[in-house]
């Protein structure tokens, strides 16, 4: 039933997203509400995002493939999967950002390797050979003593490009919000805490009720994704309180809008409230823990959480002008200091999340990444 | 200040004309006047360059505004006669002149053709004060061509970089509009050209609404930044790229001022080569009422503001 539900769901989302894309392929970029001052908006937000997923759930498919963690046994090949369909969805959100996609040829060829950018590309792209290969291997070849350097060359990769996406903020020293040592260490954290949720969504709606080892399973993702979400927090305070405690005006100005700003709700609600607290009070009773459809609730509810959270850190900063007045300066279209997505976007985003979900599916129902070992269909 | 006085050949031919003219009617008393005429107009010559070189707040003519040009266009041609590599282009800005008119703004958009939402010189408005005790400041903000610039690096590319007589500058055709340089700057010097016109939405009916056809042309007109030609066409550059200001590098070679320097009305403007000691930028920056943008981050702006 929910397979159903879940292939049609996606199926709808990509007719919306086939809208959202032809609107960006014949009209570029001017549907967009994100401009010249508030420069990049929510595909940079869900790249971010999606390669963090990407990450956490190479990092989780190595306690299978690369540690051969007896509970984690089984979820190696679908955790690897689901990297790979959420990688190249980050680089499909962060492709159409581009003005000009049909130069993306030149960071490759043609790129400056001392950018954070270039780097972060050649690394992504690495991670992906990475990832074809490993899953390559896990399904034909698992005992290959070449799997075990993939993966471990992959999670060097998973953590390290992680914190680079970080370093792609904080490197920014005009932007005093993101100027941070904390991006490139918080990260590789929410990276981890991501691939939780998306393992408590799979196992919760996929796994085997009958088999003991789910329960257990679920259990240990329910407490990991506790703490995880607790550092999480810990890791939101120390950012603002510190930014605070200076009361600098581009420190504080966009701690302001993220907590009482237009979009308060974004952070009160989704980010603390659905997207940590209710997690963490859901996940901490044993009974609900080990619920499937509730696990997987959870791990909604997380990934929500996780999406806003890098909302909230790339558009406030943005907001804040370099200099006073330089918005009453000059007025044209895309020249704002306030965002929120237009129908273009968020349209080509939930084909983006549409196309991912159904490259989940088929990989999970047609090409025998969650079979044999997976907690499903282990038998007690 | 004399040097800059006797460098002003227009003026100089103007007093000559009057010393013989009074020789030729012989007449003493009519001597004594249009000696008195011609000394009152070296003495203002002389007040007026040095009002032009010091930055001083009072009333500017036309003479002022004339030979601050004239003194900027022999600094330009001295300075093209050197390498690109011993040239060091600066503008400064002088703020007490600015009447906030943003002629200057209007002049780059003309020039470079620029489109709806693209800016390269905005003229910044504050209000200092409250009622009664209001001031207004006006600050125009060109790209600061910083010599640390934090927009360089970034570029996964290459696309903006350095030219060796400091100019920041942008390869269109390299560029591939991620906007990490618009985000790097410190200034907010940058914008994204998204392709809009200012055309796109006016109506059309034949015979009813003219002049749609003729603002088309005008907006898909060559532009020539950095020297080369380009007609505004759907999806090529620079649509979909980063646009910046560039001193207008693509007059100062073919030895004319940025365009945002010739129509400065208050002579506010000044362009020049700071490595020319004989420059009249090199003077100005040499005052000590000189500022810079955000010189706490150490990206060396060549922009200087006259405070």
């Amino acid at each position: 039933m929910i397979k159903r539900v879940l292939y049609i769901l996606s199926i709808v989302a990509l007719v919306i997203g086939a809208a959202g894309f032809y609107d960006r392929i014949t009209f570029g970029h001017q549907h967009a509400n994100y401009g010249s001052y508030v420069v990049w908006g929510l595909w940079v937000a869900m790249y971010l995002f999606f390669v963090g997923v990407a990450g956490g759930c190479f990092m989780l498919a190595s306690l299978d493939v690369l540690f051969h963690v007896k509970l984690f046994k089984g979820v190696g090949k679908i955790a690897l999967w689901t990297a790979l369909v959420s990688l190249g969805a980050g680089l499909l959100s962060i492709w159409v950002d581009l003005g000009h996609m049909e130069r993306i040829w030149k960071v490759f060829l043609e790129g400056n390797s001392y950018s954070v950018m270039w780097q972060l590309v050649w690394g992504y792209t690495l991670f992906a050979v990475v990832l074809v290969a490993s899953i390559w291997l896990a399904v034909k070849s698992p005992a290959s003593k070449l799997l075990t350097y993939l993966m471990g060359a992959g999670l060097f990769l998973a953590i390290f490009l992680s914190g680079a996406s970080g370093a792609l903020l904080g490197v920014q020293v005009a932007r005093p919000f993101w100027h941070s040592g904390l991006f490139p260490v918080q990260i590789p954290i929410y990276s981890l805490a991501s691939g939780v949720a998306v393992l408590l969504i799979i196992i919760g709606l996929f796994g085997d009720k009958s088999n003991p080892r789910r329960g257990q399973l679920l259990r240990v993702l329910a407490i990991s994704a506790v703490v995880l979400q607790a550092a999480k927090l810990y890791f939101v305070w120390a950012e603002m309180s510190q930014a605070a405690y200076g009361n600098l005006e581009p420190n504080i100005e966009p701690i302001r809008q993220v907590l009482f700003g237009d979009y308060w709700w974004a952070f009160w609600i989704l980010q603390l409230g659905l997207g940590s607290i209710v997690p963490i009070i859901v996940l901490l009773q044993p009974r609900w823990s080990k619920t499937g459809t509730i696990a997987a609730l959870m791990g909604v509810f997380m990934l929500l959480g996780f999406a806003v959270t890098r909302a909230n850190i790339v558009f406030p900063a943005l907001t804040i002008p370099e200099l006073e007045a330089l918005e009453s300066a000059f007025s044209g279209p895309h020249l704002q200091f306030t965002y929120f997505p237009s129908l273009m976007e968020w349209a080509v985003t939930i084909g983006t999340v549409g196309l991912a979900t159904l490259g989940f599916l088929i990989g999970k129902d047609f090409l025998g990444l969650m079979d044999a070992d997976t907690p499903q269909e282990v038998q007690a | 200040m004399s040097t800059q006085a006797d460098s002003i050949k227009g003026d100089s031919a103007r007093r000559d004309f009057l010393r013989a003219l009074a020789g030729v009617t012989g007449a003493a008393v009519a001597f004594s006047e249009l000696s008195a005429i011609a000394a009152q107009a070296q003495d203002t010559d002389v007040e007026s360059t040095a009002v032009a070189a010091s930055g001083a707040s009072e009333a500017l003519t036309s003479t002022d505004h004339a030979s601050a040009l004239e003194r900027m266009r022999a600094d330009l041609e001295r300075a093209l006669r050197k390498p690109a590599e011993e040239r060091h282009w600066v503008m400064v800005i002088d703020l007490r002149k600015c009447v906030g008119c943003q002629a200057c703004t209007i002049s780059c958009v003309a020039e470079n053709h620029l489109p709806p939402g693209v800016v390269y010189r905005p003229v910044l408005e504050e209000e200092i004060g409250t009622y009664p005790n209001v001031a207004r400041r006006f600050l125009p903000r060109p790209c600061m061509q910083c010599d640390q610039p934090p927009c360089v690096p970034v570029c996964p590319v290459n696309a903006t970089y350095k030219t060796v007589d400091g100019i920041v500058t942008i390869d269109y055709d390299q560029c591939i509009g991620c906007r990490y340089c618009i985000s790097a700057c410190p200034y907010g010097a940058r914008t994204f050209d998204f392709g809009d016109t200012y055309n796109q939405n006016a109506p059309e009916a034949e015979g009813l609404i003219v002049g749609k056809a003729k603002a088309t042309e005008y907006e898909e007109a060559t532009n020539f930044e950095y020297g080369e030609p380009r007609k505004r066409e759907h999806d090529v550059s620079p649509i979909g790229n980063v646009r910046k200001c560039h001193f207008c590098m693509h007059r100062v070679k073919n030895g004319m001022l940025p365009a945002c320097v010739t129509t400065c009305i208050g002579t506010a403007t000044f362009f020049g080569d700071a490595n020319d000691p004989e420059s009249l930028v090199a003077e100005l920056i040499g005052n000590p009422n000189v500022m810079r943008l955000k010189e706490e981050l150490g990206t060396e702006p060549r922009v200087y503001y006259l405070t």
